[in-house]
């Protein structure tokens, strides 16, 4: 507590464009505060989750009944690619970043984003490829067609025609240039802009997260946006990169696809994960179980994950078997780790039960069966069963929806307070998880029979014959329920935005990283009052708990400057019981 | 403690009822054989850790819920505890890996069965099937539900299945032979099957090929040999 004077900015003050008490649209169209640009993000991402959702519910009303055209085969597929692309490129990635906008400054105590103009442009990009994509339902054939991963030769021009195709190819472009730049961004602002004393060591795990996740945008992005542009040479200017007709090679767009794409899976999951890892320790009231282990894991999955990606391409006969599936087996281990971290954090602790723990308790179950589900998709022979089936829609979902957005909703309860200083409803939030945990199992869980009995994905229909009747009606009724289940979420958002119950700065009264240090909203530079001392993983719980001794953290003890346990840190832990 | 209590209750649940197939059909075929023990393999494992790891999540959940407000154990490391859980899963993934790399080894490389694998040239096109038995000269070839082409194949003998496509990439899927290969431009791919059931098996494409890709199905029936020289006589010579 002597050492309250030190300021925590270490870059020089940058010109201000921005019109700092500009409200309204003006405010919205000129900032370059990442608060506000998060909060953008988020808003507008899930705007695209319930267009891409609404997607997925006329999809569920066709699958209802065997031969239902309630549309065509046409429409029906670009509902799926539309579906797809929008909750992958438009949804999970850029709501993610929406989150490491508000929190990554907060979490190393600085006052914005490295490039804080660069970011408001990244803001950009996303938002009109965004509409660029969305709005190729307009064009005058429809949207693109031939699914979220855009095998060539079905998406050349010979087979795809259509204007929907191209734009596709730009919202990629667009939104991937988006993603770079904020991973530069993100990458920038974490190596250089820490408090004092915030050493790589103390950061939170959400914000570690963030650094892997943008490293894996840097390695993964630009291959698929160089990707997209051979595409759209191959469409436009004749080059026959993908199109056999004049020499070129179609798995070559499977092996850059998916060489983005398994990263990509890594960069919709691992922020998520580092939410939960923010939320169970504050309710709990625990540290973090295992730091420097969820650390180290977190690196073993993106390091892992760049070297797996022939395991989508294990029925093409042009992938190692043996060697991707080792590899991707690989891959549960770490998150095998991240699992018992979670449990060893609960354990011993005092949970208290708030909407954000639920969530992240239906996240662990749920989750749980994607990663499994994913183990037995590494193994090659079960692969070529299970591959272009639901098994393998069911598992994606567990991943994603069943883990990141369960997360995702863990996040918007957890931080809500500290964005609006407010409150989310808590018996709405109940009523929200409900709904979304039964719709949830009830829609993907039938999905993995469904696989193995022999219902490919992306059929637009299915016959009498085939009995996949009962389970398809089992997970559209899912469907509906979880579609329903975005209702009492939007009425709590709009409702406690205006009269929910009033936040405190440590709107849980355990906290633990800096974003509780400040005001709930933060001030536009982020901390008016000196940050605390950082001398562990969680600064707030060291202020407000100074008598719980001494936290048993992966960090040099009291005394030592920050330059000695950046080095020493990683050896410290070995010593500790 | 709580948890070989639990690991002996998997263990008496597993013993006591047939391992769940989750859909996974009967196979029909030699290889099919070896892919769905594998299947059952990773379902026990599946089933074994995800209930050991559910049990500790709960019973985390229940046991440490808030019952007063004194602040807990700030603990935050174990090293033989995490040393523990990290070498585990190591355990556990290599032997997955050493079933699923046995299996593959059968299932690629399938054992000669004394005769020569009877060659069938498949082709792809959007939005139908193109089969060639060059040794028997017979050709058949359909699209649709209404021309839905069908051929014949001899029970107990492997069949060579060699995949092209003529247009986009396509998937042969025969789902109870549990395995499908694609069909890509450039690339030489091929499917082996031994089935061991007479029957009729319904096939269709996996791999989403445009607009009618839902009606891109076909038929294998697998009968005795004598029925199948009996077929190929059937047919229209379509041979060179």
């Amino acid at each position: 507590m002597t050492t309250l004077d030190e300021r925590p900015i270490v870059v020089d003050e940058p010109d201000e464009p921005e019109h700092p008490n500009a409200r309204g649209l003006l405010g919205f169209l000129t900032t370059t505060d990442h608060k506000r640009i998060g909060v953008a993000y988020m808003v507008t991402a899930f705007v695209f989750f319930l267009i891409g959702g609404a997607l997925a519910e006329v999809i569920r009303v066709q699958l209802y009944s065997p031969e239902n055209h309630v549309v065509d085969e046409n429409t029906y597929n670009q509902l799926f690619t539309m579906h797809g692309s929008i909750m992958l490129f438009l949804f999970l990635g850029p709501f993610a970043f929406g989150l490491a906008n508000y929190l990554v400054p907060l979490h190393i105590g600085a006052r914005d984003m490295a490039f804080p103009r660069l970011n408001a442009m990244s803001y950009w990009f996303y938002l009109f490829g965004g509409i660029t994509m969305v709005g190729s339902f307009f064009s005058a054939d429809g949207a693109a067609d031939f699914g979220w991963t855009g095998y060539a030769p079905l998406s050349e021009i010979t087979h795809s025609p259509t204007l929907g195709g191209d734009l596709w190819i730009m919202a990629l472009v667009l939104t991937g240039l988006s993603g770079v730049l904020t991973a530069v961004n993100i990458v920038s602002t974490v190596i250089t802009m820490r408090a004092p004393g915030m050493t790589m060591f103390r950061m939170p795990v959400f914000t570690w997260n963030m650094l892997v996740t943008s490293v894996l945008v840097l390695i993964a992005f630009p291959v698929l946006t160089a990707a997209a542009a051979m595409l759209f040479a191959d469409r436009h200017l004749g080059a026959h990169i993908f199109d056999p007709a004049g020499g070129g090679s179609p798995i070559l767009w499977q092996h850059l696809f998916w060489f983005f794409g398994h990263p990509e899976v890594y960069i919709l999951a691992l922020p998520y994960f580092g939410v939960i890892t923010e939320v169970i320790p504050v309710f709990s009231w625990r540290p973090v179980f295992g730091y420097a282990g969820i650390v180290f894991a977190t690196l073993a999955i993106g390091s892992l994950s760049v070297g797996v990606w022939g395991h989508h391409m294990f029925t093409t006969g042009a992938a190692q078997l043996s060697y991707f599936a080792g590899l991707s087996m690989l891959i549960a281990i770490p998150t095998g780790v991240k699992y018992f971290n979670w449990i060893g954090t609960m354990w011993g602790g005092r949970i208290v039960y708030r909407v954000p723990m639920l969530f992240a308790l239906a996240f662990l179950l749920t989750f749980l069966i994607g990663g499994i589900s994913g183990v037995t998709l590494a193994s090659a022979p079960i692969d070529f069963q299970a591959q272009d089936t639901y098994y393998v829609v069911a598992h994606m979902h567990y991943v994603l929806f069943g883990g990141s957005v369960f997360a995702l909703y863990a996040a918007i309860y957890y931080w809500f307070p500290k964005f609006t200083g407010r409150f989310l409803d808590e018996k709405l939030g109940l009523v929200h998880l409900a709904l979304t945990f039964v719709g949830f199992h009830l829609t993907f869980l039938v999905q993995f029979a469904l696989g193995l009995e022999g219902m490919p994905r992306r059929v637009a229909s299915y016959l009498p014959a085939d009995n996949f009747t009962t389970l398809n009606r089992i997970s559209s009724v899912g469907a509906f329920l979880l579609g329903a289940s975005t209702l009492p979420f939007l009425w709590n958002v709009w409702r406690s935005i205006r009269r929910g119950e009033p936040a405190g700065d440590d709107s849980w009264e355990s906290g633990q990283t800096l974003e509780w240090a400040t005001s709930s909203p933060p001030p536009p530079e982020n901390f008016d009052k000196p940050l605390p001392p950082i001398r562990s993983n969680r600064p707030v719980w060291d202020l407000h708990h100074p008598d719980s001794g001494e936290p048993r953290v992966a960090v040099a003890p009291r005394g030592t400057t920050a330059h000695q346990h950046s080095v020493h840190g990683e050896d410290d832990e070995e010593d500790e019981p | 403690m709580r948890r070989p209590a639990l690991v002996l209750a998997f263990a008496i649940l597993l013993a006591g009822c047939e391992v769940p197939s989750l859909g996974m059909p009967s196979p029909v075929s030699k290889e099919g054989n070896d892919i769905y023990s594998l299947w059952r393999g990773f379902i026990v494992a599946s089933f074994v850790v995800g209930g050991i790891v559910v049990g500790l999540i709960l019973y985390a959940a229940i046991r440490y819920r808030r019952r007063d407000d004194e602040v807990p154990s700030q603990n935050a490391y174990n090293i033989p505890i995490e040393i523990f859980y990290t070498v585990m899963p190591i355990v556990i993934v290599a032997g997955l890996f050493g079933f699923t790399v046995a299996t593959q080894m059968k299932v690629t490389n399938p054992a000669s069965s004394g005769q020569p694998a009877l060659v069938v040239n498949v082709t792809g096109f959007q939005w139908g099937w193109r089969f060639e038995l060059p040794e028997q000269h017979v050709t058949v070839e359909g699209a649709g539900e209404v021309t839905t082409p069908a051929i014949d194949v001899p029970v107990d003998r492997t069949v060579h299945f060699v995949l092209r496509t003529e247009d986009v990439n396509h998937a042969f899927w025969v789902p109870q032979f549990l395995e499908k290969r694609d069909l890509i431009q450039g690339i030489d791919n091929s499917i082996d099957i031994t089935p061991t059931q007479v029957g009729e098996y319904g096939g269709k494409c996996a791999e989403f090929c445009g607009l009618d890709h839902w009606r891109m199905q076909f038929t294998i029936r697998v009968v005795t040999q004598g029925d199948f020289d009996a077929w190929v006589r059937s047919q229209p010579q379509s041979g060179r």
